[in-house]
């Protein structure tokens, strides 16, 4: 960029702060549509019982009431999913959970829908619910779905765990288990459909993932793709929770399209915490060995995944633990064996880190194990068998570039130094420690082919509209598109406008996911916005007589470097008769499907990585577990907007923590017991203190401008850090998430002496 | 899983007379209005259905902190738990209501929640009410016979309940604290916006010359159907001198008296483990046994 302008790598304002701070940014609760009526969801009580009889003629017959639809009502598919078609838009014969949608009901006021929701009588048959995932794996289980509990299988095999563990001077084996959590974000899942006047359907919605809602939609009411719009509104968070579950857009669109009235569906936190998708729960068995020098040898692993009633993506996100569950290390012989399996639960989705914040509980506690065991340091440990340039993963992928793990161990262990005079407390009860947590994430779904395509039309006066399918979902992805379009055409930020978020306009980029935005789509926005350059350039090249190369695009005008000279894109389209512009970028990664027998492969492009460093405070007596001082440390690639990036690193340190400590979805036979904020603990600012965040950028040379993405890389080694510092503080091994006050009092009481040397 | 309210008749009187003729008149059917954090969530959220709400924030009067010249204390019923939080007078010279008031919520609920409403709404779990048992405080009521008086240890009758009639709760009254030292402990997994799974609030009359104790209070929060007194704590403590050993006895006597049960925030045993850890605490805190009194929160 001329002018010694930079765009790329300066923390920009976002360019929805303004709307956003001004509280003029439109979510779904904002919108209001001329005779709009509201919809709402009569769910089950039961969390598994046979559908007997549904009445509605007592709520058809409330006056307000203009809708009460059941299963037969569906004009089209009944069943959706991203990956298996297997959950009800509304369920005819069984429920399989608690909350699972048995009618819709829509009336002219949100109170009279109420009340006809819960007039509507349905007959239950109760049956016994399944579950534990464990149990449930039996074929004499019960069965949640009709092809069987267990979902799917995925398997890695490199080398033979055998001959590794032989070779092995030390192994250390546990056993663990996660809890349930949900997104929490703080706009609850909703939408608007309204219906033209010529059949063609329009959902508002906030949304990871427009393009989906709008497939699931067009297969629900049985119409093709290009007869239904769905826009995404100002999304206030998803992490995971609004890809996936198109639900709430089917709902508002079989109530537009069977009443001819917009309709609206907004869930309560109550719904919202029930019904949507979570955090797959783990049970989780390790084996690793280690040489006495310190070289890891061999993993082994056997996780289960609890993916509810319902896959959603719960056999992606069991692969995404066995790819990423030897952790970012060399070890030569591994063996994973992972499964995601059906149970009478809310079902699992995606959420924030896939699978792997799991799986690194579990591995980064065995290594601080074998560290102790070996009388290592933890982080030297780490650094010995730490993935590096010209590493192969456990998939077998060499990794050739951007392999940051290493700083970000070295740099964590300064940090550590800084944080060691803190560890004294004045009370006797309270002790102090220090965890590490390492963890990787590879960017993008592992799914081949993948890719993300945007459009760039440059105009006449040197300014630019991108339009792509990522949307944003608060996380800064719009800005950094208009980043990077900037950087490319030699403009200021304020030239570009940014238009994502609407199936009409925008290409299907797949989902805002997967830490895959700033990769696949900042690479389809660099690529468009170059190409249109180019094609600028060439025009200019032919006026000049000159080569491209010698030229500058700034500021809407090419200029000639050498020669002083210059023409404005005004002038230079006016003599070519050109209006604008307009150029596609096209990005796919190059990677390989895995194996499924065997799970190697390259299934992505690149890894962002991290190390971070807990100091926590134990209450001995009590149970009690506070951060302290935190330092995260992650190789981004390349910061493209530094203070988004922190900004996300925070956010994942205050989620990880708080799985770490304190949130969990307590069930009662199967019944959620806290689906309100006040009983489903999050942790609050007075509960955290200030991240101290290190960029490290090791830079990917198939990145826009060497940049992986940290979405999900923050999230991964939070509980990891933060459970090994409980270790440290006070010698129990938490085991089981999250670590509550009675849960760490529990291991107190068990704890064996501390080791000598503390 | 009502998210809006449903109607109600909305009253503002502008006096006590004129609500006390409302109370009469509606009876059991009028909910009183105070700040609202409880009552308006239990109203949207947890399915009570009240028919009138009498909003007592236009009766001139029902709030402020009055620092009487014998050192005793008179809060009316309408002043917020900010308003406690800020004063320095309270800080100074009842620092255990001070530390309840401050640990409720979050700044923006105490800057609506009152102390009437949080003593009224009679959670065992309210944080006001240990300290202002500790303190000895009275409640004020008025009812149609005029105003009277009722210590707040038998203010509360269970859960949600308390021994008001058709009365409104004007006021809180507390002695005079002398050179008593004190200190409630809360423990609960959040620091802010939680409720506690156990509370104790302690308050000891220590002769600095004699080391022997005077008047004890022990009240324990969350762990009984009403906030509970440990009277046999207290008898342990007073008129001994305090050795480490008394104060651990006091703590068993305590954790004997708790009849917690369980739920969602913590087992009736693990509650009953945490009575003894913190009133001890306290106690070691309170009389001077610790290494600097701070206020805890876990």
């Amino acid at each position: 960029m001329a002018d010694n302008q930079k765009a790329v790598g300066v923390s920009v304002p976002r360019i929805e702060a303004r709307e956003k701070v001004l509280g003029r940014s439109v979510y779904v609760d904002d919108l209001r549509r001329e005779g709009m009526i509201w919809g709402k969801v009569v769910r089950s009580p039961h969390p598994r019982a046979r559908i007997v009889h549904v009445d509605v003629t007592e709520a058809r017959g409330l006056p307000g009431v203009v809708a009460v639809l059941t299963a037969a009502d569906v004009p089209g598919d009944r069943y959706v999913g991203p990956l298996v078609k297997d959950q009800p838009i509304l369920c005819s014969s069984s429920v399989r959970f608690e909350g699972d949608a048995v009618a819709l009901v829509a009336a002219t006021a949100e109170e009279v829908a109420e009340t006809a929701r819960d007039a509507v009588r349905v007959e239950y048959e109760i049956l016994e619910p399944v579950l534990d995932p464990i149990a449930a794996m039996s074929p004499e289980a019960p069965q949640v779905q009709a092809g069987g509990n267990v979902a799917s299988y995925s398997k890695l095999r490199r080398g033979d765990v055998e001959v590794g563990f032989r070779a092995a001077d030390v192994i250390v084996e546990d056993s663990f288990s996660t809890q349930m959590i949900d997104h929490a974000y703080l706009e609850p899942e909703g939408a608007v459909a309204e219906v033209d006047a010529e059949g063609k359907v329009t959902i508002w919605v906030c949304s990871q993932y427009p393009h989906y809602d709008r497939q699931e939609v067009a297969r629900v009411l049985g119409v093709s793709l290009a007869r239904v719009r769905v826009i995404q509104t100002t999304t206030g968070g998803g992490f995971g929770g609004k890809f996936g579950s198109p639900l709430v857009s089917c709902y508002a669109a079989l109530l537009a399209a069977r009443t001819g009235r917009p309709a609206k569906v907004l869930y309560t936190r109550e719904e919202s915490l029930r019904t949507t998708v979570k955090r797959h729960p783990y049970r989780i068995h390790y084996k690793v060995g280690a040489t006495r020098s310190g070289k890891l040898t061999a993993v082994e692993a056997r996780f289960v995944g609890d993916t509810g009633a319902y896959l959603v993506v719960g056999r992606a996100v069991v692969g995404k633990s066995t790819s990423h569950g030897a952790g970012p290390y060399e070890v030569p012989h591994v063996k994973m064996d992972g499964y995601a399996v059906y149970t009478n639960k809310a079902p699992a989705g995606a959420m924030r880190g896939y699978g792997v914040p799991q799986v690194a509980v579990a591995y980064e506690s065995l290594l601080d194990e074998l560290a102790r065991k070996l009388n290592l340091d933890p982080i030297e440990f780490r650094l010995k068998n730490v993935l590096r340039e010209g590493s192969q993963t456990a998939t077998g992928q060499t990794l050739l570039h951007s392999v940051g793990v290493a700083e970000t161990l070295e740099r964590a262990a300064d940090a550590r130094r800084e944080m060691t005079p803190h560890l004294k407390t004045g009370k006797p009860y309270l002790k102090r420690g220090i965890g590490v947590g390492v963890s990787w994430h590879g960017i993008g779904a592992a799914r081949s082919p993948s890719q993300a395509t945007a459009y760039v039309n440059l105009c006449g006066d040197g300014s630019a509209t991108v339009l792509c399918g990522s949307v944003d979902i608060g996380q800064g992805s719009n800005t950094l598109f208009s980043q990077i379009a900037a950087e490319e055409l030699g403009v200021p930020l304020d030239q570009i406008s940014v238009v994502t978020g609407d199936t009409l306009t925008t290409p299907d980029c797949e989902a805002t996911t997967a830490t895959r935005v700033t990769y696949l789509s900042g690479n389809a926005v660099r690529l468009a916005a170059e190409k249109a350059k180019g094609t600028a350039l060439e025009l200019a090249a032919k006026h000049f007589g000159c080569l491209p190369e010698h030229l500058i695009l700034a500021r809407g005008k090419v200029q000639v470097p050498d020669a002083a000279l210059e023409i404005s894109l005004t002038d230079l389209f006016k003599k070519h008769a050109v209006q604008q512009i307009s150029a596609l970028g096209v990005f796919s990664p190059d990677c390989t499907p895995l194996d499924p027998e065997t799970g190697q492969g390259s299934p992505h492009a690149t890894y962002g990585f991290g190390t971070h460093v807990a100091l926590v405070e134990v209450d001995q007596e009590t149970g009690a577990v506070r951060l302290v001082d935190y330092a995260a440390f992650n190789d981004v690639g390349k910061a493209i907007n530094p203070q988004a990036v922190e900004g996300q690193i925070e956010g994942a340190v205050a989620m990880g923590t708080g799985y770490a400590l304190s949130e969990g979805m307590i069930f009662d036979r199967g019944k959620i017991l806290n689906p309100s904020f006040a009983t489903y603990l999050l942790l609050t600012a007075a509960d955290l203190p200030p991240v101290r965040v290190g960029l490290v950028e090791a830079p990917e040379p198939t990145g826009p401008y060497g940049a992986k993405g940290v979405g999900e890389p923050s999230m991964n080694p939070v509980a990891a850090a933060v459970i090994n510092a409980i270790y440290d503080a006070v010698g129990v091994r938490i085991r089981e998430l999250p670590a509550v006050p009675e849960t760490v009092f529990a291991a107190l009481k068990t704890r064996q002496p501390l080791p000598a040397d503390r | 899983m009502l998210s809006k309210l449903r109607e109600f008749q909305y009253l503002r009187p502008r006096s006590l007379d004129e609500a006390e003729e409302l109370i009469q008149q509606f009876g059991p059917d009028a909910r009183i209005l105070a700040g609202g954090t409880d009552l308006l969530v239990r109203m949207k959220e947890r399915g009570l259905r009240a028919r009138v709400v009498v909003d007592l924030k236009a009766i001139p009067g029902l709030a402020g902190i009055h620092a009487e010249p014998d050192g005793s204390l008179r809060i009316g019923a309408l002043t917020t738990l900010g308003d406690i939080e800020r004063s320095s007078h309270i800080r100074a010279h009842f620092p255990l209501l001070w530390q309840g008031a401050s640990c409720v919520g979050s700044v923006q609920v105490r800057n609506r929640a009152t102390v009437g409403g949080n003593l009224c709404n009679a959670s065992p779990a309210a944080d006001t009410a240990p300290p202002l048992l500790a303190l000895g405080g009275e409640a004020i009521l008025r009812g149609e016979r005029g105003e009277r008086r009722l210590l707040l240890e038998k203010f509360f009758t269970g859960p949600g309940r308390t021994a008001m009639g058709q009365e409104i709760l004007v006021g809180i009254s507390i002695p005079p604290n002398g050179a008593g030292s004190s200190l409630y402990l809360k423990h609960s997994p959040r620091r802010a916006m939680d409720i506690a799974i156990v509370s104790v609030a302690v308050r000891l009359d220590v002769d600095s010359q004699t080391g022997v104790c005077g008047k004890a209070s022990i009240v324990l929060g969350a762990v009984a159907p009403v906030p509970l007194r440990a009277r046999a704590a207290e008898q342990t403590l007073e008129g001994q001198r305090l050795t480490a050993q008394r104060l651990e006895d006091a703590a068993r006597a305590a954790q004997e008296a708790a009849q917690p049960i369980g739920d969602l925030r913590g087992t009736a045993a693990y509650r009953r483990e945490m009575v003894w850890v913190l009133t001890r605490r306290a106690l070691v805190e309170a009389s001077g046994a610790g290494e600097g009194s701070t206020f805890f929160q876990g």
